[in-house]
């Protein structure tokens, strides 16, 4: 069945309702992005953001190797956020769509509160459950493990599980729905061909799942780089990331310029790194 | 391998990493609640006793009540627009065919996969320069659109899967019947839509309702929930704070079950 009608763009029901998108998304995300791009190119003087035309900032960021150390600290942390969300997500998101069908919608609804509850009071949560005196220790004690089993706090691992708690739905979401559409008849082909369960997995689901493995890891990536509640919170603020040190630029420098010039640079680097996994990925699928 | 040991160990597999997927999500959020039970002042185990003393010290709280308000307001207002917005959004990215259709959807689409603390930033310029030539500041205004433009991308996903799941036939018998765009619209789209656009809107809601990263941006001095927590995380600070959450969450999980509802309707629908 053919679902799009067509229609052409000089239909005046197309603009009414393309329109309030169209303005919302240029004027309040385009533009600010292009202005950012502009401010880049001015200075800062006594804290006041001054219209002189110069490269002074970005001869700054490409000389202060500062910078890409934190950079690279975050993609770091962003790669391995994505690596453990789909580690962990591929056999939720599997069993949802496979094993739990009585309890499909209450699991649903489990995940989804957890995912849009508000992020700080997750994350202020762990804070107490993984505190010196926190409720981790306080129930290790109660079975009988030495005192403060768990003192990770304000560590990159505390970081990295914060982000893979908050992140973590995103791949749920993605792979169960691919799984979701695999068509049933393909795996029982491959069972009737004398595939075992392992074989038929292996060969037919895993290779029909990879859309939403790799939707799910984009997702997570992108916004793994941006991540500044985790690192400053159940961090401590130890080892920065780019976000937080895009935060001090503006609030506590208040070096506007700058703060664009690391805003677009880590975005940009995010969007390459993107690139450059979906180039080898396309690559190895054209080798094989 | 033999065949009952595969599924044995998948199915092992599969409700292990399900369970411990469930008691980790809910791990914090478990941890809030029995923190804002303790009666002593400070938020360490073991507690002084078992109190909702600090429930009502919440209710007597200007500042926690008023971060309340500010965030229900602000979240209702962007869902309204959002809601709007994103639905004919959907509407265009699914069902009309044009040139620039890609680039229409890439456009209203792209703040989903923006780091949501780099928006904040990149609009809090734009609004600071804007504000500087023409009088004005950040407030619960700016707050206000920074939501929009981050929840609406959401609710045009949510109901572009309705709007794909839906017949364009039943549009063309009506307008056959001599009903006017209006009238179609009002009688056959809306209503058929209507679950979809429901559980979109609550959320674009909850979405809005528990946004940290952009009005930390863009709020300028006015304080929402999630800001407030913000500024009182630490062990340090009193069980007010578990106590505000635990506060949050009964609305939270009955609007996540409500528009759990709506798509299950939307989907038999």
């Amino acid at each position: 069945m053919d679902m799009e009608v067509s229609r052409i763009w000089r239909d005046p029901e197309l603009w009414v309702k393309a329109l309030p998108s169209v303005i919302l998304q240029t004027t309040c995300f385009l533009a600010p992005l292009v202005m950012t791009f502009i401010l880049t190119f001015q200075k800062t003087q006594n804290f006041q953001l001054n219209w002189t035309w110069n490269l002074a900032t970005w001869t700054d960021v490409f000389t202060k190797p500062h910078y890409w150390t934190i950079l690279g600290h975050t993609l770091f942390m962003a790669l391995a956020c994505v690596v453990v969300c789909i580690v962990i997500a591929f056999p939720i998101a599997y069993g949802l769509a496979t094993r739990f069908r009585a309890y499909d919608s209450e699991i649903k609804v489990l995940i989804t509160f957890a995912f849009i509850t508000d992020a700080t009071l997750k994350t202020f949560g762990w804070v107490l459950f993984l505190d010196k005196k926190g409720a981790a220790n306080y129930l290790f004690a109660h079975l009988g493990l030495p005192q403060e089993t768990v003192a990770f706090l304000f560590s990159d691992w505390a970081t990295l599980l914060g982000m893979v708690y908050n992140l973590l739905p995103f791949a749920i979401f993605t792979i169960y729905l691919s799984i979701d559409n695999i068509e049933r008849s393909l795996i029982l082909a491959a069972y009737d061909a004398g595939a075992s369960k392992f074989r038929a997995f292996w060969e037919v689901t895993l290779p029909l799942s990879r859309p939403g493995i790799w939707a799910g890891s984009v997702l997570i990536f992108l916004l793994g780089v941006g991540v500044f509640l985790e690192p400053k919170v159940l961090g401590g603020g130890k080892s920065p990331m780019s976000a937080e040190l895009i935060r001090q630029t503006f609030e506590t420098r208040v070096n506007w310029p700058l703060g664009a010039a690391l805003t677009l640079v880590l975005m940009v680097v995010a969007i390459f790194v993107v690139l450059l996994f979906s180039r080898v990925a396309g690559m190895r699928k054209a080798g094989a | 391998m033999n065949h009952r040991f595969e599924s044995a160990l998948a199915n092992v597999i599969l409700y292990g990493s399900m369970a411990a997927g469930l008691v980790f999500f809910y791990v914090p959020i478990f941890t809030l609640i029995a923190f804002s039970f303790q009666e002593g002042r400070f938020l360490t185990l073991p507690f002084d006793g078992i109190s909702l003393k600090w429930y009502g010290a919440l209710f007597q709280s200007g500042p926690a009540l008023n971060a309340l308000w500010n965030s229900t307001l602000i979240a209702v207002v962007a869902t309204f627009v959002a809601t709007i917005v994103g639905t004919m959004a959907a509407i265009v990215a699914v069902r009309y065919c044009f040139k620039g259709k890609r680039a229409f959807q890439g456009l209203a689409g792209a703040p989903l996969a923006f780091p949501q603390l780099l928006l904040g930033i990149v609009l809090l310029l734009w609004f600071s320069v804007l504000g500087r030539w023409f009088g004005f500041n950040t407030g619960i205004v700016t707050a206000i659109i920074g939501h929009v433009v981050y929840i609406a991308p959401f609710v045009m996903v949510i109901v572009a899967v309705q709007v794909y799941n839906f017949d364009p036939v039943l549009e063309d018998a009506a307008r056959d019947c001599g009903a006017t765009t209006w009238e179609v619209y009002r009688h056959v789209t809306i209503p058929l839509l209507w679950p979809g656009i429901f559980s979109a809107a609550i959320f674009a809601f909850l979405l809005s309702w528990g946004n940290f990263y952009i009005t930390y941006s863009l709020a300028g001095s006015t304080r929402t929930i999630p800001t407030f927590i913000f500024s009182g995380i630490a062990v340090g600070s009193s069980p007010l704070y578990p106590a505000i959450a635990t506060v949050v969450f009964i609305p939270g999980i009955l609007l996540v079950i409500l528009a759990n509802r709506f798509r299950i309707r939307a989907a038999a629908a």
